[in-house]
Parts: C-alpha cells; sequence; structure tokens
C-alpha cells in the first residue's frame, strides 16, 4: 500500500471518522432525552445502545469505503463461514446486509429499478436486485462499496445466492468460493454430506490464502471462532430474556439490532456491544419495561423482516398491545451457538454451516416454531410468505394449518417482500392484521381505559 | 419429409404398461439431473414428471405461494392422484429452492402414497464433487435395495449403465445431426423427450431407425437456438415451423443439457457420477455463466444459428439471474436474442407468438 493510501486510510478510519461517529453518537442520545418518532404511548422507548449499534455498524460501513487501500475484501453470504476470511485479515461485506440498509433507507425500489431496466426480473430476490442496482448506477446509502477481490457463497441459507454470486463473478472477474451445503431432509446430515462441507472448507481455505497472499494461522482461527461462539451466545441469550413478561425487547428491536451479529461476527466490539445489550436488557426486566407498553398478546415472526415497514408493524401491533416476542430468523444467528466448536477444527465448522434453519426441511421449522411458541408462551404465528425468499416461505402454508389444527395456535400468512415496497399492499395487509388481531380477541389499547 | 411416420413412437402410458407387464416396477422422477441406470439395476423404469403441463394445479395451490413455478406446483398435484395408478417410488433431485422445498413438503406434510427419495446434485467446484455425488447414488442404492428388496450386482449395474450410456450418445447424435434428419420439430421433440419415459434399449432402437435416415440434405428454415427448461406447450414447436424458422440445437433443461457422455471409471457408482457431472454447464451444477455462455455459442456455432429464444417459465429464478448476462454476451458477439415467458398450464398466447415471429422476421 502506497504512503497516501495508509495514511488515507488511518486519517478516515482510525481518526477522523471514528471522532465524528462518537460525536454523531452523543448527539443523537442528548435528542434522544427529547423522545422517540415512534408512537410513545405503546412502545417503549428505543434501546440506549441502539446509537452504539449505529455507531458501530457505520464505523464498518465507513472502514468498507476506504478497506481496499489496506485490506482484501471479501464479499460474503450471511451463512458463510466467515471466521475463515476475518482470520485472514479480510474486510468482509455482507451484500445481504447492504441491501437491507437500502430497505430501511427506502431506497431498494429505486435501485431495484436500476436492475429492472438492466434485466433482472421482478421475480428475482430483491436483496440480488437492489445490490445489481448499486452495483449499475454507483448509488448506495453508505457512501461506496469496496470492490471485492474475494467472493464467498454459502448455500446454507438458499440456492439463489449461488445464482447472484456467479452473476457478481461475471461482473467483477475475482475468484468465486462456492460452499455448497447439501440440504438436510431428514433429522441428521448425512457423514459423506458433512466430509463434503469440510473438504470444501479446506478448499475455501487456500483459495482464500492465496488472494490473501498469506498464510491462515489456527491460532487466530481459534480466536475467530471464539469470538463468533461468544457473540452467538449472547445474542441468544438476549433473545431468550424475552421468556419475561413482559417482553424487554421485540423482534423489530431483534431486527434492527443483529447486523453486528451478521456481519461483525468475530470481532471484539461485536461480543463488547452484546455484553453491553444484555445488560440492558437485564435491566429493562428489572424495571418491569416491556417492548410493548400493556402486553397483551405474544407472537411469533416467521421469516425475515419488511425492512421498509418495521414501524408500521411495531405501532399497528403495538396499539393492540401486540408484543412480537420471538422470531425464527432472529433465532437463526443464535441458534447454532452450541455448535460452533473454536477447538473443533474443519470438521465441527462443517457441522455447524450445514445445519442453519434454512438448510433444513420444512418440518424442522415447524418444530423449531413450535418449541418458540411454548418457550415464549406465545398467543399466535405472523408467517411473512416473502415472495423474495422461496426456501423461507415454501411449506409455510403447510405450517400454518398444522400450527392451527394440531397446535391449537392461530396463525396469519401475511403475503409481502422483504425489500421491495411494491409487493407490500398496505390496504390488504391492514386488512389481514386486523382480522387476526380481532381472532386473538384484543381490540385497539384506549389510553382512556387504562389511564381513568 | 416426416419418417416419424413410419415409427411407432410409444407414448408415455404405453411404456408404462409394457414395463410393467414385464414385471417391472415404475419410479416417478422430477426434473431435472438424476441416474437412469441405478433406477432401471432395480428394475424401476424411470418417468420424468415435468409439471406436467395443463393439469389441474388446485392441489399445488394449497400448499405453495403464487411466486413458485408452474413445474413445481402442477408437480405437487399431479403425484398426489397417483400418477398412472403405477408410480411406485417417487425421486426428487435437488436443482432448485422450489424443488428443494417440494421436496421437503413431500416428506413432510403431504407424504403421497410411493416412498420420496431426494437426491442432492452437489454444485461445489473442487475435485470432490464427483466423490460426493458417488456417495450420494451409493445412499440412494441402499434406499432402493431396502424399498424393493433387491440388491443389483456391480455386474447388472454395469450393464444397465452401457444401456443407458448407449442411448445417450444415440440421443447427443440426434442432436447434433439435427439439420440432416427428416424430422419437423415437433417430431423431432417427441422423439428425444421420449428419452423421458422409454426403456434405453428401447429409446436406442427407435433413434438409431432415425440416424440411419440422415442426409447430406440441410432442413429449411430460420435456424435458431432455444434455451429454457422445456418446450411447452409443444405446439410452440409447429407454431414456429409455421412461421418459418426450426430449432436447430437446443440448451433446454430437458434435453440439450442433459446430454451426458459416458463415465470413465469401472466402479459403477463414480461412473454414473461422472457421466452425469459431464452434462452441458447449467446453473444445476453451478456453473459459471461465463461457461454458459461460451457453450451457448459453440451451439450457434455448430448448428449456424441466427438467434436465441430464451423461453422461461415464470418464476424460475435460476434462469432469470443468467438472463441478463447471457443476452449481453451474445449481443456483444452480434447475435440477437429475445426473451417470452410462460407459465406451462397456459394455452400459447397470440402476444408471445407475435414476439416470436416478429424476432424470426428480423434475424431472417
Amino acid at each position: 500500500m502506497s504512503a497516501f493510501g495508509w495514511l488515507t486510510y488511518a486519517w478516515n478510519v482510525q481518526l477522523l471518522g471514528p471522532a465524528a461517529l462518537r460525536i454523531n453518537r452523543w448527539l443523537s442520545e442528548s435528542r434522544d432525552k427529547r423522545g422517540s418518532r415512534w408512537n410513545a404511548e405503546t412502545l417503549a422507548p428505543p434501546l440506549k445502545i441502539s446509537f452504539k449499534n449505529k455507531e458501530l455498524v457505520g464505523r464498518h460501513w465507513l472502514e468498507g469505503r476506504y478497506a481496499n487501500l489496506r485490506h482484501k475484501v471479501a464479499w460474503v453470504t450471511s451463512g458463510a463461514p466467515v471466521e475463515i476470511f476475518k482470520a485472514l485479515d479480510y474486510y468482509v461485506l455482507y451484500p445481504e446486509n447492504h441491501a437491507a440498509i437500502c430497505g430501511t433507507a427506502r431506497v431498494a425500489v429505486e435501485l431495484s429499478c436500476e436492475a429492472e431496466n438492466a434485466g433482472y426480473s421482478r421475480d428475482i430476490c430483491s436483496y440480488a436486485r437492489t445490490d445489481f442496482g448499486t452495483l449499475l448506477s454507483g448509488k448506495t446509502p453508505v457512501g461506496r462499496l469496496p470492490k471485492p477481490d474475494l467472493l464467498v457463497a454459502c448455500t446454507n441459507i438458499c440456492q439463489t445466492v449461488l445464482f447472484w454470486y456467479r452473476v457478481l463473478a461475471r461482473h467483477f472477474h475475482v475468484p468465486l468460493i462456492v460452499i455448497d451445503t447439501p440440504f438436510v431432509y431428514y433429522k441428521e446430515a448425512s457423514a459423506h454430506a458433512l466430509d463434503y462441507v469440510m473438504r470444501q472448507l479446506e478448499e475455501a481455505i487456500s483459495v482464500a490464502e492465496r488472494v490473501a497472499g498469506k498464510s491462515l494461522e489456527e491460532r487466530r482461527l481459534r480466536t475467530t471462532a471464539r469470538l463468533s461462539k461468544m457473540a452467538s451466545e449472547l445474542w441468544l441469550e438476549i433473545m431468550g430474556r424475552n421468556a419475561h413478561r413482559p417482553a424487554p425487547i421485540s423482534v423489530i428491536d431483534q431486527f434492527i439490532q443483529m447486523a453486528p451479529i451478521v456481519e461483525m461476527r468475530g470481532d471484539p466490539e461485536t461480543v463488547d456491544f452484546y455484553a453491553a445489550m444484555l445488560e440492558e436488557v437485564d435491566q429493562r426486566i428489572r424495571q418491569g419495561i416491556g417492548a410493548v407498553k400493556n402486553e397483551r398478546k405474544r407472537l411469533l415472526w416467521d421469516n425475515l423482516p419488511v425492512w421498509y415497514r418495521l414501524r408500521y408493524l411495531a405501532e399497528f401491533l403495538g396499539e393492540h398491545g401486540i408484543a412480537l416476542v420471538a422470531s425464527t430468523y432472529t433465532n437463526a444467528w443464535g441458534e447454532l451457538a452450541p455448535m460452533i466448536d473454536p477447538d473443533g477444527g474443519m470438521d465441527a465448522m462443517a457441522r455447524a454451516y450445514t445445519y442453519p434453519i434454512l438448510n433444513r426441511g420444512t418440518r424442522y421449522k415447524l418444530e423449531t416454531m413450535r418449541e418458540m411458541i411454548e418457550r415464549f408462551d406465545l398467543d399466535g404465528v405472523i408467517l411473512h410468505s416473502d415472495r423474495s425468499c422461496k426456501p423461507y416461505s415454501i411449506g409455510q402454508m403447510d405450517q400454518r394449518d398444522r400450527l392451527l389444527k394440531d397446535h391449537d395456535t392461530p396463525a396469519l400468512l401475511l403475503e409481502a417482500d422483504h425489500n421491495d415496497s411494491r409487493s407490500f399492499s398496505e390496504e390488504q395487509i391492514a386488512n389481514r392484521l386486523a382480522a387476526f388481531v380481532e381472532m386473538l380477541g384484543v381490540e385497539k389499547w384506549q389510553r382512556s381505559a387504562h389511564w381513568g | 419429409m416426416s419418417s416419424m411416420l413410419h415409427l411407432k413412437l410409444p407414448g408415455r402410458s404405453d411404456a408404462i404398461r409394457s414395463f410393467k407387464a414385464q414385471g417391472g416396477k415404475i419410479a416417478g422422477v422430477l426434473p431435472i439431473h438424476y441416474p437412469r441406470a441405478l433406477l432401471r439395476s432395480f428394475n424401476l423404469l424411470p418417468v420424468e414428471i415435468w409439471g406436467p403441463p395443463r393439469i389441474d394445479p388446485v392441489f399445488g395451490s394449497a400448499h405453495l405461494q403464487p411466486y413458485i413455478c408452474s413445474i413445481v406446483r402442477n408437480a405437487l398435484s399431479f403425484v398426489q392422484t397417483n400418477p398412472f395408478q403405477t408410480v411406485d417410488v417417487l425421486l426428487v433431485p435437488h436443482a432448485c429452492d422450489s424443488l428443494q422445498g417440494l421436496g421437503s413438503i413431500l416428506l413432510d406434510f403431504v407424504p403421497p402414497e410411493q416412498p420420496v427419495l431426494p437426491l442432492y446434485l452437489p454444485r461445489g467446484q473442487g475435485m470432490n464433487k464427483a466423490s460426493f455425488l458417488q456417495k450420494e447414488l451409493e445412499t440412494l442404492y441402499q434406499k432402493l435395495k431396502n424399498i424393493t428388496g433387491y440388491s443389483p450386482s456391480q455386474d447388472e449395474m454395469m450393464q444397465k449403465i452401457l444401456y443407458e450410456e448407449e442411448a445417450d450418445q444415440k440421443l447427443a447424435s440426434l442432436h447434433r445431426q439435427r439439420r440432416n434428419l427428416p424430422l419437423s420439430d415437433i417430431e423431432f421433440y417427441c422423439l428425444i423427450r421420449a428419452r423421458e419415459f422409454l426403456p434405453a434399449e428401447k429409446f436406442s432402437e427407435i433413434a438409431q431407425q432415425i440416424l440411419d435416415q440422415v442426409r447430406d440434405e440441410i432442413l429449411s428454415g430460420i435456424p435458431i437456438v432455444i434455451s429454457g427448461i422445456l418446450p411447452e406447450p409443444m405446439a410452440l414447436l409447429n407454431e414456429i415451423t409455421q412461421m418459418g424458422g426450426m430449432i436447430a440445437a437446443d440448451d433446454l433443461a430437458c434435453s440439450g443439457r442433459r446430454l451426458y457422455p459416458p463415465g470413465r471409471s469401472q466402479e459403477p457408482f463414480l461412473r454414473m457420477a461422472e457421466s452425469l457431472l459431464g452434462a452441458a454447464p447449467s446453473w444445476s451444477w453451478g456453473s459459471p455463466i461465463q461457461d454458459r455462455l461460451e457453450h451457448l455459442m459453440g451451439l450457434i456455432q455448430a448448428s449456424e444459428a441466427k438467434g436465441v429464444v430464451f423461453y422461461n417459465i415464470k418464476f424460475c429464478e435460476p434462469e432469470l439471474f443468467d438472463l441478463p448476462s447471457l443476452r449481453e454476451g451474445l449481443q456483444a458477439a452480434a447475435i440477437p436474442s429475445t426473451v417470452v415467458e410462460v407459465d406451462i398450464n397456459d394455452p400459447l398466447s397470440n402476444q408471445m407468438l407475435t414476439r416470436i415471429e416478429a424476432f424470426l422476421e428480423m434475424i431472417a
């Protein structure tokens, strides 16, 4: 790296940027004392840790802007074995997270249109379209995306990522590592499937080493895996705290706070962040604060969030005293924590990365939902039928029927899309939610009724 | 011109009846790739289920969202009716998220009368792809053994493999010599799609009769390449002929992408794996898009085609991801292409036919 590059990086990423983000956090925290923009009558104020989250995520994307000056850059799928690449000093970027940021910033449709104008169908995943839109237009709410030196697609979340990353490989002309994780139709993956994944991990290491120009140190890999495990365990603990009544945080909070566990897994700052978040959540429990004031019903959310309507959902449900308490989606970043074994080598890594919920059968997901309903004492389920996520959505119609018939749990199928607001029919969704709420036997919360 | 008129090409039901009359059983097989020889070793005739088109999709619609492709939706409806009242085993190879989900639903929620066997096909990049597939086929062997109570020997398997390899070679020859065959498009596709249900020996016999009629004369018509999943409704082929076009080569998942070369190994499972992995590049094997493009360019060059029709099934995400890159590559080589999208339950639309006709006029 040139001296100028070194200076640019140091000045922006290590000095000026962090200082600016910290000041921004202080300002936000002081502004926050004036109250939340969200409906404060029915919802608890945002978690204080949100500002730290914003700073942390901001630093991550700031580093991304200048990453090509100092690091090799890997673009990876959210289910990829990131520990390998972190331990090799890659700056790791998650296009799915970038797309989700675009979704919450409500620029996803504009970016999708760029991709659609280039021939990409509206019937492909809206995350992919959003990111293709950024590649084609250069527009992004995070400033600038670093060019990848390496692409890593792990099929444990969907096959779509393979098709998506093949497009990226052609666009960037960089090596693509595919980690193909055979789908687990039955209770256990076969021995030869795990062996197949393990061998691919070994091959991935040699490609990543070649691109990075350095060898992977086992000690660093173990340290990164340990940090990954610690953060995942903390995240799992945080979600587990929602067994309390009232639930201290909502699933909407989890969606917002999950960015570090996805895109900064393996970093010490992520462990610190979730340790602090756990403390705040415990404090809420001690103080009897619920994410939804006057919590009357507790629900499970299945599938990805509707990124561009988080507030709408939170407020609509909050007005009826309904808390989204648990989610199969946020749970996915914690449930594998017990399987992460920093000293277990590639064998353990292959196992952990073969078993995400999205790589398992439809019955497994139903059983996970049933288990969560019991553990969190839930009154119903909202299944987001996500047009852009077929592997998550296929099976939901039967899962809903089983929940209703076999488990006597009310369940609603809500048609939308995680990133494309054109597939969100507000009128229709409001009607369906209203009917579901009525079925749950709750009425809109009346301030006067409770405040006398 | 048509020599098919002199051939008796058995239909799907005839083939099934005849095979069962000889004591055989039937394996219903979903798209795309699978080991025919392994099924035949257990005296199971593979009969493929590509939808099928134009059936009542109500059952499938009660279990799958509207944004799942019609092949998968129809297949779910179809298998529940115990097709032909004769299917003994159902094989669900893995290809995409939708077929993966279908396999899972069939195992977990709406099990048909027959045993359901999923098969995972590798799409990684390394050398261990073949050894994984070999082991996956060995696992399938064990499951079939448990179902049928029969354990075919290695020699029996090798014999079936050789039959299938011969049929595959004949199929490849038919494709290579397409323009010198005295067959219309509809006749050609009826013939090659008979590979979806005919025993290999019978298919080889019929294919050879056609290959014996190869002539120097080149079939007239504006030559095009068709790419996509399957040419349904098949009436499309007659329409293309009437518009003055002819399909000189194809990159269809049901035909051109399944021209398997023979395996090399003397170990039957590995040999079947090698053969499957030798198929044309496609997303179903995780092949780079560049490889697909080069394959397509090779087809165009060999067949002297003047353009490409991408004939897509609505909601087929893997095809849709590759499309812009493939079209861009073709455009760079000055090869025109067009895209049409169909649902296999819909009749041929005039709008689509007009589009193809306009395309043929443009490239003529």
